[in-house]
Order: C-alpha cells, then structure tokens, then sequence
C-alpha cells in the first residue's frame, strides 16, 4: 500500500476522510462501537457467564429495553437542544398508573395511560415554547410534580395487580426466543428513526437544534414543533412506564429511579451533543448497549453497587467532554 | 482593469514625515505575508511597512482582506505564509498578548471595555498589579491616571467605564495599547473602523488625539470612510482580493483613486451589470402592493408596489428603519396597521410562516446567525423552506422532491460544493449566500427581500450574485433590496426609495439605466 498510495482507493478514501474529519468526527462515530467492543473483550474474559444466551436476552437485552424507550424519549429534546430530565418521573407516574388503572378497567388502561404521558409531556412542551422558560428547568419542576402525584396515589407503597392476560404482552413472546420487552422496545425504536429521518418533525427537530430563528425565517412553526419533542418523550416513557408495571405487575413510586443519568449517557454516548443538531435515535440504541453492557457486567464481576454508581458517573462526564460540540460552546452554559 | 496605481515610498518621501526620516527603519513590516483557510486564499503575498511617526490608512472593499491582515499583525491569526519584523527583527507571534509585548495592538471596532470595571481597571485588565494575589488598587490607580495625563487623554480612571462617552471608551482602548507596550519604543496601533459609532464632534476629537500623539506612535487607521482616510494618514495601502493592490500617498490621492483600486473597474455601471437591466416594458402584474404598513410609532406608514421582474432599492442610515421594514415583510416583526397585498391575495403579517406561505422569501443580513444551519448539509438548507409543503399537512418528507430541488440549485445557481450532502460551514461567503437564495428558489416564491445581500462576500462572488439576481428579475421575481451600500443598491435597482425616521422621504426614484440618481442626490434626502 505505501508504495503506490495515490492508486488504491481505499487509501485515498482513508487520506479523504482524514482530511475532512476532524479527531471529534471519529470519536463520536466509532468511539460507541470501540466501547461496546472492549467491554464485551472484558468482560467476557472477567465473567464466564457473561457471553451466554441467558444473560445476553435475560438480562442486558431485557434489561435495555426499559431503557432504550427511556433513552429514544430523551433524544428528541436534546437534538432540539433543549432537555427533559423529568423522563424517569414520567416512567414512575405511568407505572402506577398503568396498576391502578388495569385492575379497574382492565386493556383500556393502556391507551389511557399512554395519553396521561403525552398531556405530562405536552405541558413541558407548553411552557417551554410558549412561556418561554428554560426546558431544563419546566422539566426539573414537572419531575417534582410527576413523583408527588405517584406518592399521593400510592401512598408511597408498592401496589401490585393479577391479570395475567394483560401481563403478557409484557412477558410473552410473540416471536418465538424473543421477550415482548425486547420486540416492543425494537418496533419503537424503529418507529422513531423514522419519525427523526422521514418526517418533517424530524427534520425540523435538527434545524431547530443548530438554529432557532434560520427555521423560523424559512416558514416553520417554530413553537410547535419545539413542543412535540416533549409529547413524544411523554408517549415514550409512559410506555416504558407500563411495559415496566406490566413486567413485574406491580409499581412502586420510585420503580423509575435511576434512569434519568443512565439514559442521558446513552444518548450523549450514542453521538447524539447535549449542543443539539447532530446525532439521532438511531445512535443512541448504541449507547443504550453499552450502558447496559457496563451495568450486567459490573453485576457479573460483583462489583460493589456504591462503585457502579461513581463509575457511571464518569462515564457520563467523559463521554459529554468528548462528544460535546465545541463550535457551539457559548449555547451551553 | 485597475491601472496600476502603486508609487515608490522611498522616491516619493517628502519631509512630511519627520520621524521618519530620523530612524529609516520600518517599525513593522510584513514581507509576502498570505493567509489561506481551508478553501478560501483570504491574503495573498501582502508586503507593506510602517515607520515610526506615521499614520498609515489601510482600505479595501468588504471581504478584501482587511480583517485577516489585521488579525495576522496582532497575533489573532497566524499567516500560513510570510514574515512580520518588528524594528527589523523577524518575529512570530501566536497570541495577542505577544503582539502587544513587542508594540502592536489592535483596537477594536466593538469597544472591548468592561462597563462595570473601572477606567484604571481595564486599563491593567489581564496585567494586574498585585501582591500575592491582593491588588495593590492605589497604585494602580495613581500610575493609571498619571499615564493618561503623559498621553493628554482626558479621562478619569477612577471612573467606572460605564459612564464613559464613546470617545473616552475610545481613548481609554489608545491608552491601553499604549500601557500594554509601554516597554517598547514606538508602538504601532491599528485602529479598527475607529470613527464607526462617533459623532462628527468625535471624530474630531478623535484625530486631535492622532495627531497629537503621533511622536510617539504608529497608527494604523483602518476605515470604509474614504474621506477620512484620507484626512488623517500619511499614506494609504489598498487592499483589493486578499492582494495589496495600491499604494498612495494622502497628499496626491483622490477617494476616487482608491476606490478605482479597491474596486478595480474605471464604471459601476458594468460592474453591477446595468445593461442587463429588466426595463419597464418587461415588468408584468403588479406583485406586491404594501398599504400603510406601520409597526408602533417607529415604522410607517410606508406603502409601496412593486412589480413581477422589478427590483425595487431602499436606502437609508442606520436606524432609518429600512431593516425593520423588511422583518416586517419577513413576518418576523409585527405590524401593527396597515395591509399586505400579495399576487392579488391580502395577508396580514403576523409570523414568518404567513408570509412564507404568501410568497415572501427573506434573505437576512446575518447570514450565519438567521440565514444557514451552518453545521447541517446543503440539502437540509436548501429544502428547508419547501418542507412545509411537502404531501400538504401530512407529516412526512418527499426525499425525492428535496434531492431534485438541491441538485437543481446546485445546478442553477452554480453553487460550488462538494456536493448535496456537505455542510454548508464549509462553503465559502458567496456560495453559502447562493444556499440561502436557493431554499427560496427551490419554493418557488415569487417576492424576495433581501437586507445586503453581497455582505461579507468577495468581489468574484458578488459579481456572481448580481447576475443571478438580473436572471431572476427575468423570470419574473420580484425584489426588494435593502442595502447599505449605495452604489450597489442604485446600480441594481429599478426604483430606489429613500428611507428616513421609519418613513419613505418621497415615492421611490427612477433608477432605470438611462436615469440612475446619483450617491449624493439619495444622501440628501437621507438626512
């Protein structure tokens, strides 16, 4: 190859794509695959259980599905350059919602609490375009109000429902090998790749993350479409919510906790800047993994708890300095 | 073509210049000095020298290289080739700080002075005097004021900065070039634009003080305002396309000598292609009828028509309100009386989407900050305005439509880029402005309001803009140009108004290419 390096076109892709990218550019787009790579190598050689069809579906594949959904309603706030952190209280709202509602009125607590999720979405949207108040803070205070409402309802105990029919379409399978969780986080993560790539809202979502007032001059209706980020995370984690009571037919107040960091790695993670803009759903599925590769294997290799949670932390600082878009640093303070 | 214009220094030197004379070596020299970005040559072999005592005049069209050169003399840039001497000594700086240690500095166009620190505070900004960390206040203060009193600038430093008229923030920027080279004999200081935001009072006060301290220092006065340049400097270098391309000395130049080398054409009127012009007789149906408009008491009531073809100019000082009556017609400010006709069809502004969907394009001023998506590709710029159409209010793309609509700009409109997928941030001034031009196209909108639609880009691609724009005059479009610069609004409009206290001073002139008015007759009523 050195010898006649003009010549081979993959050689001259490479001195291309040298040129063009920048050291950001690479790690953003393979820093994802490299990690996910070297935690399986590890943790494959740590734990002999980790490389097996149990753990692989039963626990990071399951287990991912929960927060994936989480993950995907986060990203569409954040491509926007705005922020929801009340996802994990949506997810414990809905949650209880979802038991309350099916012992009384049974299959039609699902669309029910699906649509509470997308009206606690659409006030976060509300305010935050109309009124105008900084997304971090509206979804600070809903976060607050989302958990209040789950405590007053339970009581701040865990309640639990039997209704086995229902329950399945959490723990069956409809594909044979495949755990509902697993296919309905699947069919979900499609479906916003789709809405990100191949609808107008997606491709607004981006413009709107790199420049507000260049997509409101080219016609769009800004407001609007600064709001629906919000509905769609609050669709989301209401499904995660009830995907997660149905699963273990019951919900605690706090069945959601420690998802909000979790979910803001993976999507940082997966390519997506807290700077807005750049990224999408589609990557963050990749942060998602590797997220839930460190967790099981951390589980695996026994180590302590208290650990795991500085070790996440980290990982999530490390990945925001890596990935964060340093052309647009004066947005974010 | 230009004539060439350059004159020998040496030769030429008259006794003017005293100090010159005493010490004939140059304080700062630049010797073949360019400046490449990524795909743009912004300086090209720029060799000139400045002696001490002189006040040297630097002037160039926008996008000539000014700003670069600039920035390369005072360390903010680094010239990717070339050699600066400072005293005849080779050196390289890679900080402003290092300029400003060997006696160059640079004052800004924008005042950088802190409003709510005090005069002798920002005048040690960054070079504190402390002991172990507490500073020594007093000291600084009494050194400070008895360093403005040496310079005769009459400002109190004890004074916050924020009660300073623009000439003492002025005055207080000199002194700090001066403080931060005070160890060095003969500072050299570039002045940025200095008379920008200064009244005529100012501007005297301002060149008293040039003048009175040029024994002991080197000016630089950079300037649009040719007049004044040739006022206060001995010597003037023009910059034309990144190259020094004349050198004059004050005494013998005319403004129109340099602007024949900054511009490089003997007339304007093939320079923005008056020929071509669209004559009435080519107009079609009346496009646009404005009746009334007004916004609060600031703007209005303004009412006007503008035909199918026709280019409509309007002209006018900072704050006439020209650039809020084309927010206006963008629907980003609200009116607040008064109608909007569009093909026939009434509409009443009240946000950007409306007048999109009547037929209003709007170019902005600030290209990068409301014009482009500067880090997303030239697709998604392009289509970004036709995506509300698209399958009517269902949701989804026409990735089809998008990808020809692009193609069809790139084409048309001869935008060089890589290709549909690049990121406009890499296009260079012109080609990003044709982007912005081409996301109306691509919608097919009848009425376009530009606000300096040749801003910031170069002379190549400025001539491009204009052929583009008698090509869309052709097909039909129609355009309301708002511009700063007065040549370029007169020789490419059709009618001209003038604007003055949010108001048309008379109906809009005649400027057909038999009968354009003059600069001066459009700046009489401007005032």
């Amino acid at each position: 190859m050195s010898g006649e390096p003009t010549t081979n076109a993959l050689w001259r892709w490479i001195e291309t794509q040298r040129e063009e990218r920048t050291r950001q550019d690479w790690i953003i787009d393979l820093g994802p695959f490299v990690m996910l790579g070297s935690l399986v190598v590890l943790f494959t050689i740590l734990s002999g259980n980790f490389l097996t069809y149990g753990n692989l579906v039963d626990n990071v594949a399951r287990n991912s599905a929960l927060l994936l959904l989480v993950a995907l309603a986060g990203t569409f706030p954040i491509l926007q350059q705005s922020i929801d952190l009340s996802v994990a209280a949506l997810v414990n709202l809905s949650a209880v919602l979802t038991v309350i509602l099916v012992s009384q009125i049974g299959v039609l607590a699902i669309p029910l609490v699906l649509l509470a999720g997308m009206l606690a979405g659409f006030l976060n949207g509300f305010v935050f375009a109309k009124l105008k108040v900084p997304s971090f803070l509206v979804t600070l205070g809903t976060l607050s109000i989302l958990n209040g409402v789950a405590l007053i309802i339970t009581g701040g105990s865990t309640i639990t429902f039997r209704n086995p029919g229902i329950r399945s379409i959490a723990t069956g399978e409809y594909i044979p090998g495949v755990p509902n969780l697993v296919f309905w986080a699947l069919l979900i993560y499609g479906a916003t790749v789709f809405l990100a790539f191949r609808t107008k809202f997606g491709r607004y979502c981006f413009a709107l993350g790199e420049n507000e007032s260049v997509v409101e001059l080219a016609g769009a209706k800004v407001d609007r479409y600064k709001m629906y980020p919000f509905v769609l995370s609050g669709l989301l984690c209401a499904a995660g919510g009830l995907l997660l009571a149905l699963r273990i037919s019951s919900a605690s107040p706090d069945v959601g906790e420690g998802l909000l960091l979790p979910s803001i790695a993976a999507i940082v993670m997966g390519g997506t800047a807290l700077t807005g803009g750049v990224g999408g759903p589609h990557r963050t599925i990749l942060g998602v993994l590797v997220i839930a590769v460190l967790q099981n294997g951390m589980n695996l290799v026994a180590v302590d708890p208290f650990v795991q949670e500085i070790i996440l932390g980290i990982v999530v600082v490390a990945a925001v300095a890596l990935s964060i878009d340093r052309r647009k640093i004066d947005v974010v303070k | 073509m230009a004539t060439n214009t350059s004159i020998d220094v040496d030769s030429d030197r008259d006794g003017s210049t005293t100090a010159a004379d005493a010490d004939a070596e140059p304080c700062l020299r630049t010797e073949g000095v360019s400046k490449s970005f990524r795909h743009v040559q912004a300086l090209s072999d720029v060799s000139l020298s400045m002696y001490p005592g002189e006040v040297v005049g630097l002037v160039g069209e926008n996008g000539a290289g000014k700003s670069t050169l600039l920035s390369i003399l005072t360390g903010i840039l680094t010239a990717t080739e070339g050699q600066l001497y400072v005293h005849g000594e080779p050196v390289e700086f890679t900080n402003p700080r290092e300029a400003a240690e060997h006696g160059v500095s640079l004052v800004h166009q924008e005042i950088d002075v802190l409003p709510n620190f005090k005069g002798y505070e920002n005048l040690y900004l960054g070079r504190e005097n402390d002991t172990m960390g507490l500073l020594n206040k007093d000291e600084m203060r009494e050194e400070a004021q008895a360093f403005v009193d040496e310079l005769g600038l009459d400002i109190d430093v004890s004074e916050y900065a924020r009660s300073y008229s623009f000439n003492e923030h002025q005055m207080l920027e000199i002194a700090k070039a001066f403080h931060i080279s005070r160890d060095t004999q003969n500072p050299v200081i570039l002045l940025d634009e200095p008379t920008s935001g200064l009244e005529e009072a100012g501007r005297e006060l301002l060149f008293e003080k040039i003048n009175e301290l040029r024994d002991q220092a080197t000016f630089v006065f950079v300037s649009h305002e040719l007049d004044e340049v040739l006022e206060i400097s001995d010597r003037i270098y023009v910059l034309k396309d990144g190259e020094m391309n004349g050198e004059f000395e004050a005494e013998s130049a005319t403004s129109k000598d340099l602007q024949r080398s900054m511009v490089g054409r003997e007339t304007a009127s093939d320079y923005y292609q008056v020929p071509d012009q669209t004559t009435e007789a080519a107009f079609g149906e009346t496009m646009l009828t404005v009746r009334e408009l007004r916004h609060r008491d600031d703007i209005g009531p303004v009412s006007f028509s503008v035909r199918e073809g026709e280019i409509l100019g309007i002209v006018g000082v900072e704050g006439s309100g020209k650039q809020r009556l084309g927010r206006i017609l963008a629907g980003a400010l609200p009116a607040t009386g008064g109608s909007i006709e569009i093909n026939g069809t009434e509409v009443v502004p009240d946000s950007p989407a409306d007048m999109v969907d009547a037929g209003i394009g709007y170019i902005p001023k600030d290209r990068k900050s409301e014009g482009l998506l500067l880090y997303q590709s030239v697709l998604q710029n392009t289509s970004l305005a036709m995506i509300r159409d698209m399958f009517g209010r269902l949701p989804f793309l026409d990735m089809k439509s998008e990808t020809k609509a692009t193609e069809e700009a790139i084409e048309e409109l001869n935008i060089k880029t890589p290709g549909p997928k690049a990121l406009v941030h890499g296009l260079s001034g012109g080609n990003q402005q044709k982007v912005v031009i081409g996301r109306w196209l691509a919608r097919e909108t009848p009425v376009l309001v530009m606000d300096n639609v040749t801003r910031g880009i170069d002379i190549g691609a400025k001539e491009e803009v204009y052929r583009l724009l008698r090509n869309l005059t052709e097909e039909g479009i129609s355009i309301i140009l708002i511009g700063d610069e007065m040549p370029e609004v007169i020789g490419l409009s059709n009618r001209v108004a003038v604007m003055a206290d949010g108001e048309f001073v008379e109906d809009p002139v005649d400027a057909s290419p038999s009968n354009k008015p003059t600069e001066e007759e459009l700046i009489d009523r401007m005032i």
